[in-house]
C-alpha cells in the first residue's frame, strides 16, 4: 500500500514543549481525513510539518523540531524542501498576492513546462470553475471572502499537487457562506483524485465521518474516532 | 538555515565599527588630554551650552511629536500627514539652518518684512539673532529638523497592516468602555507606540546634543557647544589639541549615555503615570497649529534658499533683490564635479547598505536580528565627533585615507542604522505564511524573493534606499575628515559657504543639497508606486 500521503509523527514540538506525539496518519488517494482539536493542540504544525514549513509556524524565535516521517505515494518527502515536496496549502486567509491581478496569481501556479497559451486557457478554465469568469484582471482586494477562498483553493490546484492540505479554510466565513462552499470545495478536491488532510475545529466541517481525527490539547497520544 | 551567510554578514557590518570605535576610545581615553580639556577656560560653559541645547529641543521634540500623533490619529488624519514626512525628512539639517539664518539673521526677510515701516530700520540692527547667545536659534533649527524624523519613525511603525488594525481596534474598543478618544489614544495606543519610539528619541537626544554642521551655521559661537569646539580641536594642526578634541568628543559620549539613561527613566516613570491617571497627561487638548508651525517654516525656509540663490544686489531694507542673477547657480554648475561626488557616495553607499540590510532580513535567525539590533542603531546615538575619530583611524590603517573608498565606509557606517529602521517594521511584517503558499505551489526560493516577497516589499525597499541616499548626502564631519579634505560634497559646500558673505552661491548649495534628497525621495515614490488595477466599471465592457 503505497499510494497516498503516510504521516508518522514520534514527536513534534518545541525544545520544551511536546505539542504532538505518536500520531499516526494514513490518507488514501481521493479520501478527505479531517483533523480536529481545540486551538493550540498543534493542528496547523501537523501541516506545516507535512508541507515543510515549519519554519513558518513557529515565527522563528522557537524553533519547532519535527521528529517523525512523510511519505507521498511511497517518495519519502520528510527532508525535501517544500516546493520539491508537490504537497498543496490553503489557509483561512486566502493569501491572494496583492501586487497581482486574479488571474496573476493563477497563472503563477501553473507548471511553467508549459507554453503560455496552454497556461492561460488552464486558469480561464479556473475562473469558470470558480465562478468567476470575466474577474480575472480584478485586483484581488476587491473580492469577496467566498470569491478569495475559492480563488485561493483553485490556484492550489493549478500547480497540480499529489497532496493538499486545508488549514481551517472556512474559518473566516460566516455561516451561510461555508455551507455553501464545504461541498464545492470537496468535490472539487475528489475530482484531483489526491490525498486531502482537512484542518478544523468545526464539527460541521468533517468531510468524511469515516475518516476524523482528534487531537487533544495535552501530551496524550490522540484518540482515535 | 545556514549560519554561516549571518556570521558573515554581522562580520562585515561589525568589523569596520568595532573597529572604528575601538580606535576612537583609546584616543578619546588619553589622560592627560582629559586634563587638558578640563583646565581648558571655554570647555565648561561649551558642555553647558550643550546640555541646554540638547535637552530643550529633545523636550520640545517629544511634546509636539506626542500630540501630533495624539491629533492625527484620534481624528484618523494621520495617515494623510506622514504622506508629507519624507519631503521635510529629505530637507538637510545645513539646508533648514541657512534656510533660518536667510530669515532669522538682522538683515534676514523677518526684519525686511517689518522695516522701515513697524521697525524704524534703514540698516540691519546690530542683533545677534541667529548666531544667538541663548542658543534658541539652534533649538529652533533642531526642533524643526527632528520631529519629522520621529514622525517618520512612527509612520514605519504605523504602515505595518498588522499593528494599525489592531490599534485602530483597540482604540475604538476603549472607547465603547466609556473613554474619550484622548484617553483611549493615551492609555491604549500610546502606550503601546511609544515604546516603540524609543530609540529614535533617543537619536534625537544624542544628536542635539552632538550636531556640528547646524551648530557651525546657527548654534552660538562665543562659547559654540562642545561639539563644535571639539570639531576645532580636532582641526587643529597641534597634536595635543587634536587630542583634546578627541578627549572632548568622549566627554560628549560620556554625556549622551548619562542622558539617554535619565530620559528612559523618565520616559518609564511618565509611562506609569498615564497608565493610572485619571487625564491623559500632556496629551490633551487640541493643537493643530503645531503641524502648520512646522509645515509652515519648512516652506518659508525652501522659498527663502529658492529666492535668495538667485538674489543678486538687496540693500536692507528692501523686500525683494533690486537685482536677479543666475550666477550662483552658473557657478554650481561649474563645479559639477562636486555634484557627482556627492551623487555617488549617496548612491553607493545608499546601495550597499540596502544590499546589506535586505539580506541581513533574509538570511539571519530573528534571534540574531533582535540580539545585535542595539550593536547596528549605535551610529544613530554615538557622537559624530566620535565616529570620525574612530573612521578616520581606520581608514588610515586600510590605507583608506583621503580615498573614495574610505569616504563610501565612512558613509555606509551613518546610512546604515537609518537604512535598517527604514526597512525592517515592513520586512517583518510579511506574513511567513506567504512564503509556505509560494513554496507549495511548486515554486524555489529565489522565484518567491524576485516575484513575491520583494514586489510586494517594493514600496518600503524603494524608501529605505531614498532615506539612506537623504542621510549620505547630509553628511558633513565623515566627508570633510575621513576625506581628508580632498573631497568636497554639496554639504561641506554649503556648510564652508555659510559663514561667508556669498549669499546666493551659499543658498544656490543649500538648495541643491536639499533638492537631491528630494530628487531621491520622488524616484523612490515613482518606484514604489503600488499598482493601478482596471477599476471594476470597465471590466464590464470586457465581459
Amino acid at each position: 500500500m503505497n499510494a497516498g500521503l503516510q504521516i508518522d509523527i514520534e514527536r513534534l514540538g518545541t525544545a520544551a514543549q511536546t505539542l504532538v506525539q505518536d500520531l499516526h496518519l494514513k490518507v488514501p488517494a481521493g479520501e478527505i481525513l479531517t483533523l480536529m482539536g481545540p486551538s493550540g493542540c498543534g493542528k496547523s504544525s501537523v501541516l506545516a510539518a507535512t508541507a515543510g514549513t515549519l519554519a513558518s509556524v513557529s515565527e522563528g524565535l522557537q524553533p519547532l523540531q519535527f521528529d517523525g516521517r512523510v511519505q507521498l505515494n511511497g517518495r519519502d518527502l520528510t527532508t525535501l524542501p517544500t516546493h520539491l515536496r508537490g504537497v498543496g496549502l490553503v489557509f483561512q486567509d486566502a493569501l491572494l498576492f496583492a501586487h497581482m491581478t486574479v488571474a496573476e496569481n493563477l497563472l503563477f501556479a501553473v507548471p511553467r513546462a508549459l507554453p503560455l497559451a496552454q497556461r492561460q486557457a488552464r486558469v480561464q478554465q479556473a475562473l469558470q470553475e470558480a465562478e468567476l469568469s470575466g474577474m480575472g484582471e480584478r485586483d484581488p482586494s476587491t473580492l469577496s471572502g467566498g470569491q478569495r477562498a475559492r480563488v485561493a483553493l483553485m490556484r492550489a490546484l493549478l500547480a497540480e499537487p499529489q497532496a493538499l492540505l486545508l488549514d481551517e479554510p472556512f474559518s473566516k466565513l460566516d455561516a451561510a457562506l461555508r455551507a455553501q462552499l464545504r461541498p464545492w470545495v470537496f468535490a472539487h478536491v475528489r475530482e484531483r483524485r489526491i490525498p486531502v488532510v482537512l484542518v478544523t475545529h468545526d464539527e460541521q466541517d468533517v468531510a468524511d465521518p469515516q475518516r476524523v481525527v482528534h487531537l487533544r490539547a495535552t501530551e496524550e497520544s490522540p484518540h482515535h474516532v | 538555515m545556514s549560519f554561516l551567510p549571518a556570521f558573515l554578514l554581522a562580520l562585515i557590518a561589525a568589523v569596520p565599527m568595532g573597529w572604528a570605535l575601538w580606535a576612537a576610545a583609546s584616543q578619546a581615553l588619553d589622560v592627560s588630554a582629559w586634563q587638558a580639556l578640563w583646565a581648558d577656560p571655554q570647555t565648561l560653559r561649551a558642555w553647558g551650552m550643550t546640555l541646554w541645547t540638547g535637552l530643550a529641543s529633545t523636550v520640545l521634540v517629544w511634546w509636539t511629536v506626542a500630540r501630533l500623533l495624539a491629533h492625527g490619529f484620534i481624528r484618523q488624519q494621520l495617515a494623510r500627514w506622514l504622506t508629507h514626512v519624507p519631503a521635510l525628512l529629505a530637507t538637510p539639517h545645513a539646508a533648514m539652518a541657512i534656510g533660518l539664518v536667510l530669515w532669522l539673521s538682522p538683515s534676514g526677510w523677518a526684519l525686511r518684512l517689518v522695516s522701515p515701516g513697524l521697525s524704524g530700520f534703514d540698516a540691519p540692527p546690530p542683533w545677534v539673532t541667529t548666531q544667538d547667545p541663548w542658543g534658541l536659534g539652534l533649538i529652533l533649527a533642531l526642533w524643526l529638523k527632528e520631529v519629522p524624523f520621529l514622525l517618520w519613525v512612527a509612520a514605519t511603525q504605523l504602515q505595518r497592516e498588522d499593528l494599525r488594525r489592531r490599534w485602530q481596534a483597540e482604540f475604538a474598543l476603549a472607547q465603547t468602555l466609556g473613554h474619550t478618544p484622548t484617553t483611549a489614544f493615551a492609555q491604549v495606543v500610546w502606550p503601546q507606540l511609544a515604546p516603540r519610539l524609543r530609540w529614535p528619541l533617543l537619536a534625537v537626544l544624542a544628536y542635539g546634543l552632538t550636531v556640528v554642521d547646524m551648530a557651525l551655521i546657527i548654534g552660538p559661537a562665543t562659547p559654540p557647544t562642545l561639539a563644535v569646539l571639539a570639531w576645532q580641536w580636532l582641526g587643529d594642526a597641534d597634536a595635543a589639541m587634536q587630542a583634546q578634541g578627541a578627549a572632548a568628543a568622549g566627554c560628549l559620549t560620556v554625556s549622551v549615555a548619562i542622558l539617554a539613561g535619565v530620559t528612559v527613566m523618565v520616559l518609564r516613570a511618565w509611562a506609569r503615570l498615564l497608565r493610572v491617571a485619571s487625564s491623559p497627561l500632556l496629551l490633551q487638548g487640541e493643537s493643530p497649529w503645531v503641524g502648520l508651525v512646522i509645515g509652515g517654516a519648512y516652506l518659508a525656509v525652501w522659498w527663502a534658499l529658492a529666492v535668495g540663490s538667485v538674489s543678486g544686489v538687496w540693500p536692507f531694507p528692501q523686500l525683494w533683490p533690486s537685482l536677479w542673477t543666475g550666477d550662483a547657480w552658473a557657478q554650481v554648475i561649474a563645479s559639477a564635479p562636486t555634484v557627482w561626488t556627492t551623487l555617488g557616495l549617496a548612491a553607493a553607499s545608499a546601495s550597499v547598505c540596502l544590499v546589506w540590510s535586505v539580506a541581513w532580513l533574509e538570511l539571519t535567525p530573528r534571534r540574531w536580528q533582535q540580539a545585535l539590533r542595539p550593536w547596528w542603531l549605535l551610529p544613530l546615538v554615538l557622537p559624530s565627533v566620535l565616529w570620525v575619530v574612530g573612521l578616520y583611524s581606520v581608514a588610515l590603517q586600510w590605507r583608506l585615507e583621503g580615498q573614495w573608498l574610505g569616504l563610501l565606509l565612512a558613509h555606509a557606517v551613518m546610512v546604515l542604522p537609518y537604512v535598517l529602521l527604514a526597512l525592517e517594521p515592513a520586512y517583518l511584517a510579511v506574513d511567513p505564511r506567504q512564503s509556505a503558499v509560494v513554496a507549495s505551489l511548486g515554486q524555489g526560493r529565489w522565484t518567491d524573493l524576485l516575484r513575491i516577497k520583494w514586489p510586494l516589499l517594493k514600496r518600503a525597499i524603494a524608501s529605505a534606499w531614498a532615506v539612506g541616499f537623504a542621510v549620505s548626502v547630509a553628511q558633513y564631519l565623515p566627508t570633510l575628515y575621513v576625506g581628508a579634505g580632498r573631497f568636497a560634497t554639496v554639504t561641506t559646500e554649503a556648510v564652508t559657504l555659510a559663514s561667508g558673505a556669498q549669499r546666493s552661491l551659499m543658498s544656490a548649495y543649500a538648495a541643491l543639497q536639499m533638492l537631491l534628497p528630494v530628487l531621491a525621495f520622488a524616484l523612490a515614490a515613482y518606484l514604489g508606486r503600488p499598482r493601478q488595477f482596471e477599476k471594476i466599471g470597465s471590466m464590464k465592457d470586457n465581459t
